[in-house]
């Protein structure tokens, strides 16, 4: 057990939350993306760019870093920055290692985002992968995110019955919270028809299991406890933040536990809270298997019994946003910024009342093997 | 294709199925790494295997291709503890479980075909 060597839990939030519009073409560079996501989260916050001291994002080549957003927004020699490779398994380590700059006070106010065009520049799959593993992948067609989560899909079918409808209650379940939610891009209803009519992708996940290559960019603001409470908009806690690693798609571990089941334990502990104290849940939703499995891995349901407890809508209200299937896939961190607009109680038509506690997922790690989370709490 | 990994490569292009094994602990690893992640450890020497794995799971794959093409998830016989991935030779789906041959190519690569030999539904 590491020395503890300052009190993490509650000693810093999330101040601010902004916000680009989502389309398939932003007609604009990621750099402009992230400068407008920035600006509108320290609007939110009551800060301006001169408060700001930490810059951090997490890429894979494809997208501004801080070097270049700095300087964009005048923010000169900031006393700590973070340009995180990786892609949607280390979405929430940035703002878990802001919170941790913040609370050993080397920075005071540290903007996180994520800037991406997913459909019009950089679509996944298509891009280069630096690994040397995807050598062993490549030769057979295999390797994008679909087919894997697909490979990881029908295991869990194999091992324990989970059905396609299961599936499809996740996307139909999650494409009535985008129904309410201005932002979304895809708002109109579906059905568990449309759900199985959908066409296939990678068998057996078809195009309604598939998050939205989506344009646009998050960010959010991290200060101290302290300062958030004398800011413009309520305070949102961070309780607890996790890293973990896992297995990776040629390691010869359970194909059907993700790293979360590691770091789950280790995060509510962080937090002081468990399964049942999480009044919303907004997690990884790359495809509708990765609810399911996160299900079971954050410790909601038994292993094995996620597709029937998605579909039977116990636990708590997931994916409030739409998700990345139904409100847009920025990576991650407009499930930060949904669960901080839920605490805050201002989700609108789709607000979950009465939250206090929300945890927010990164993707679980079948493809690097690592992920990370965040327990939030209302200030 | 990697240092690591060259000789892998290499013996696949002979048309040999094999996977590291730990001079100390005799663990069976894959892909090629210097170190036993066991014993840690830098000792090893190629294991060539039987050519025949078990299907662990497969997907179908219509993803930005012209036609539809199955990739298989298998772990070799002899060497259960490791995976590997290959395109699926046969005219019908896989069966979790069945037993599949190693088809080696010339790219190099190693695609897999239903052990049953037609791959028929038979």
């Amino acid at each position: 057990m590491a020395k503890r060597l300052l009190d993490f839990r509650d000693a810093t939030a999330l101040a601010g939350i902004g916000y680009t519009s989502f389309s398939k073409d932003s007609g604009v560079s990621t750099l402009t993306l992230a400068c407008r996501a920035i600006m509108s989260a320290l609007d939110d916050a009551g800060l301006g760019p001169d408060d700001v001291d930490g810059i951090a994002t997490h890429r894979v080549g494809d997208s501004a870093a801080p070097s270049l957003v700095g300087p964009a927004l005048g923010i000169h020699a900031p006393a700590w920055h973070l340009d995180q490779f990786g892609g949607g398994s280390v979405s929430h380590a940035i703002v878990g290692q802001a919170a941790l700059a913040v609370a050993a006070g080397i920075a005071d106010v540290v903007v996180c985002y994520r800037a991406i065009n997913a459909r019009s520049e950089f679509r996944m799959g298509s891009a280069p992968n630096p690994s040397p593993e995807t050598q062993y992948l490549a030769p057979y067609g295999y390797g994008a995110p679909v087919q894997q989560f697909a490979m990881y899909a029908r295991t869990h079918m194999l091992k324990y019955g989970t059905k396609a409808e299961h599936f499809g209650q996740v996307a139909v379940a999650q494409r009535a919270y985008a129904a309410r939610n201005p932002r979304a891009l895809m708002r109109r209803p579906i059905t568990m028809s449309d759900y199985l009519a959908s066409r296939p992708i990678a068998e057996p996940l078809r195009l309604l299991d598939c998050c939205l290559e989506t344009d646009g960019a998050v960010a959010v603001v991290v200060t101290t406890a302290e300062r958030a409470r004398d800011l413009r908009r309520p305070p949102v806690l961070i309780s607890g933040a996790a890293w973990g690693g896992g297995d990776s798609f040629l390691s010869p571990g359970e194909p059907t536990v993700t790293a979360a089941a590691a770091l789950a334990p280790r995060l509510y502990g962080m937090a002081g809270v468990g399964p049942a104290d999480i009044d919303v849940a907004e997690l990884y939703d790359c495809f509708t298997y990765s609810v399911i499995v996160q299900l079971e891995d954050y410790g909601f349901c038994a292993k094995g019994e996620g597709g029937p407890f998605a579909a039977s809508g116990e636990g708590p209200p997931v994916n409030t946003h739409g998700g990345f299937l139904s409100e847009g896939y920025v990576h991650g961190l407009n499930h930060v910024a949904e669960a901080v607009s839920q605490l805050r109680g201002d989700a609108g038509e789709r607000q979950v009342a009465g939250a206090e506690v929300a945890l927010s997922t990164a993707q679980p790690g079948h493809i690097l093997p690592a992920t990370s989370a965040l327990i939030l709490r209302r200030g | 294709m990697d240092r690591d990994s060259a000789e892998w490569w290499e013996l696949v292009a002979k048309g040999v199925l094999a996977v590291q094994r730990c001079d100390s602990c005799g663990l069976a690893r894959f892909p090629a790494r210097a170190f036993c992640a066991a014993c840690r450890t830098e000792g090893w020497s190629w294991a060539r295997l039987a050519p025949l794995g078990v299907v662990e799971s497969w997907i179908v794959s219509h993803w930005r291709a012209p036609e539809p093409f199955t990739v298989v998830r298998v772990r070799p016989a002899e060497a259960p503890g490791c995976v590997m991935y290959g395109t699926w030779r046969g005219e019908r789906e896989p069966r979790q479980g069945e037993r599949v041959v190693p088809l080696f190519t010339d790219q190099p690569s190693i695609e897999w075909r239903p052990a049953d030999a037609s791959g028929s539904d038979a």
